[in-house]
């Protein structure tokens, strides 16, 4: 077989195969139906959709949420779930512009900014895996509460005002890095950074590997000898470390801070990561996918507008697509396990 | 062990699946009438076949809220106008997320400005969050105009709307009026990050301050749903009995009709900004005797056509352009519910407009 066809079939047989395709046939689709304007400055015509801005655009608007994916779905795959990544989103960004706002800035700003988003969601994670290991309490349960109570802590030590960061972290988040004015990278490479990473955790650590063995089977794994407990306390730190990156990007790159940021967005990155093939019954997920979940959740939310479809459906069509994913994610599952079944028959 | 052999096809399925899905749900997503593009012009109209036309991205703080509703049909209403007069088409891109949202917002003003829109109008549901995204929009040559919500620091050209702090200190003058110079009074707050009503409430707090008679209870927030603020008003009335007035940052809890039922005019009076049509039976009723009114409607009429000034005519336009509030009381009753029918408001209660 020759060697392209090789790739080929690998590269179809990979993970990120369906959810590559789905992005390539949208992203064709609003190119071929988003229209075009004339740009004022340059007298060039720029179609709406394929255009730098809008491409870099929408990896920056699912950056954050894809970054939170990413801790989340390793949550999930170990059998737990993570409600409260909004609340650590949000608190971390408050303690954050509370530290620094009387800064004056510089590049030291920017380290303690990151520094400290980091540690207060990686704090939060902390606490959040050892109420779930320590009271044995469902961790949907756990997160509930703790959503409302790090929302609440927010609301608190901000006074419900919007905080003003310095200037040098805007400069940070928004460096155009040599692409020119008004397109900002930065939240981008950070997704595709934490993606990679999670993957390399994931899928080439023994640590990643007893994620994984956890959700697909608790008592098993505990027979062999797995430390249950602190691996689900890992794997929540993990969760709210990546909930503090995003804070500090978000925050950085919007440059103020408030306690309703991030108000429902758990929904959208527990979404992405079922979207992405994750199993909410643990044991199976990537962190790659995750990201193109995300990805791929903005981007529909993006065609909403880019068609000028009326967007009071957008709730509805994230919700469908949710849904139908879902189902047809369990469908093909059914399906390969039938041939599995069917071939081992066979084979015997 | 999963089988690859068997990954391969399946993810394939699964993803001309959820093509076809994306596909299917779009497709069957109809374009109200409110949200297509303008509609052709007729024959007693000009058409402008050949102009291209301007594109006014209109971003409103929910697309939930009935006053922003009200705002888009202003704007949609002076695009159409001024299309006639000055021969180019004017389109308002409605881009107003669903519920509040300040990181939302400022992604549709990028967004906006990548599709080509000429200008951008917003009401701003977190001034930091946006500050950037407007400057942003200005340095690649989009004028921005705020309205009812303003963003100060920003390099926006004009701001149009009431005087917050102004407008809070008059619905406490009014209230302290109604109240005879004393009494507990509490102060409903709505969203506690919108800045806007953060200066009404502070308004409100430096004109209580002035009468020595007026204490307040507590300022209180909530989600600015209809719900939510009655059900806080309820609340609040439960655990501080003694409660003569309140002094309302916006009219939520008005939308709905249980404080018809639930409180008593007789001991309890509320001030409230705004005057939709399901607060008008609150006036009527003697519960609400004052309301001050933004005239929503004008937020989208008076702001598109201070953009086609500064756009086609390259007029100067004011960085400021205060809007009055309007005083209704049941002696304006008629007349204001005749004004929020002929703004488009469908449900305003005929028992009204037949007032003098």
């Amino acid at each position: 077989m020759p060697r392209a066809m090789v790739v080929l079939r690998r590269l179809l047989r990979s993970q990120q195969a369906g959810l590559l395709l789905i992005i390539a046939a949208l992203m064709i689709t609003l190119a071929i139906a988003a229209g075009s304007h004339v740009d004022e400055s340059t007298g060039a015509t720029v179609n709406n959709f394929f255009n730098s801005y809008t491409l870099i655009q929408t990896a920056t608007d699912a950056s954050f949420i894809a970054i939170m994916a990413v801790g989340a779905t390793v949550v999930i795959i170990s059998g737990g779930i993570d409600l409260s990544v909004g609340s650590v989103y949000a608190l971390a960004g408050v303690v954050m512009g509370l530290a620094l706002r009387n800064s004056s800035g510089g590049p030291g700003a920017v380290w303690l900014g990151l520094l400290i988003c980091v540690a207060i969601g990686l704090a939060a994670g902390a606490v959040n895996g050892a109420m779930v290991v320590g009271l044995r309490v469902h961790p949907f349960i756990i997160t509930l509460g703790s959503m409302w109570i790090l929302r609440g802590i927010a609301f608190v030590t901000s006074k419900a005002e919007s905080i003003m960061l310095p200037e040098s972290l805007a400069h940070f988040a928004k460096a155009p890095l040599g692409l020119g004015t008004a397109l900002y990278p930065v939240p981008m490479l950070g997704m595709l950074a934490v993606a990679a990473l999670g993957a390399l955790y994931l899928e080439r650590t023994v640590m990643g590997r007893h994620v994984f063995a956890v959700g697909g089977n608790a008592e098993a794994s505990r027979y062999s000898g797995l430390r249950l407990g602190r691996i689900q306390v890992g794997v929540y730190v993990l969760a709210g470390g990546t909930a503090g990156l995003a804070a500090f990007l978000g925050a950085s790159f919007y440059g103020s801070v408030s306690c309703g940021d991030a108000t429902g967005y758990e929904l959208y990155v527990i979404a992405s990561a079922v979207v992405g093939g994750a199993r909410l019954s643990g044991g199976r997920g990537s962190a790659i996918n995750a990201m193109l979940g995300a990805v791929l959740i903005v981007l529909i939310r993006q065609s909403i507008r880019t068609l000028h479809l009326d967007q009071n459906y957008e709730w509805i069509i994230i919700g469908c697509a949710i849904v139908v994913a879902v189902v047809l994610d369990q469908a093909s599952a059914r399906f390969a396990a039938r041939r599995l079944a069917e071939g081992g028959r066979r084979e015997r | 062990m999963r089988n690859a052999r068997f990954e391969g096809p399946a993810r394939a399925v699964r993803a001309i699946g959820r093509v076809a899905l994306a596909a299917l749900v779009m497709a069957g997503c109809h374009q109200p009438a409110s949200q297509a593009p303008p509609p052709a012009p007729s024959a007693s109209e000009p058409a402008h076949p050949a102009q291209k036309p301007i594109r006014i991205a209109m971003i409103a703080k929910s697309s939930t809220n009935p006053v922003f509703l009200s705002a888009r049909r202003g704007a949609e209403t002076a695009a159409r106008d001024l299309s006639g007069k000055i021969g180019v088409p004017i389109e308002i891109v409605w881009l107003t997320p669903p519920v509040e949202d300040g990181q939302i917002q400022a992604q549709r003003i990028a967004q906006a400005v990548n599709e080509g829109a000429n200008a951008v109008l917003v009401s701003c549901s977190d001034a930091g969050k946006l500050t950037g995204a407007i400057d942003d929009a200005v340095a690649r040559g989009v004028p921005v105009m705020t309205f009812d919500s303003d963003a100060p620091k920003s390099k926006r050209f004009a701001y149009y709307g009431i005087d917050d702090f102004r407008v809070g200190e008059q619905v406490m003058e009014e209230l302290s009026k109604l109240l005879d110079g004393k009494g507990k009074v509490a102060i409903l707050a709505g969203n506690q990050n919108a800045p806007n009503l953060r200066r009404r409430v502070d308004g409100i707090k430096a004109e209580a301050a002035k009468s020595k008679g007026i204490q307040i209870v507590g300022t209180f927030y909530h989600n600015e749903t209809p719900q939510d603020a009655a059900a806080e008003v309820i609340r609040v009335n439960n655990a501080y009995p003694g409660i003569k007035g309140w002094a309302m940052a916006g009219g939520w809890a008005l939308y709905t009709k249980t404080l018809l039922t639930d409180l008593d005019p007789k001991k309890i009076k509320l001030v409230a900004v705004d005057a939709l049509p399901p607060e008008l039976p609150y006036v009527e009723k003697g519960l609400a005797p004052v309301l001050l009114a933004q005239s929503s409607y004008l937020w989208g009429n008076v702001a598109v056509t201070k953009i086609i000034d500064k756009l086609f005519y390259k007029k100067d336009v004011p960085e400021i352009i205060p809007m009055d509030p309007a005083r209704v009381t049941i002696d304006s009753l008629g007349s204001w519910a005749r004004q929020l029918r002929q703004w488009g408001f469908p449900d305003v209660p005929e028992e009204y407009l037949k007032l003098k």
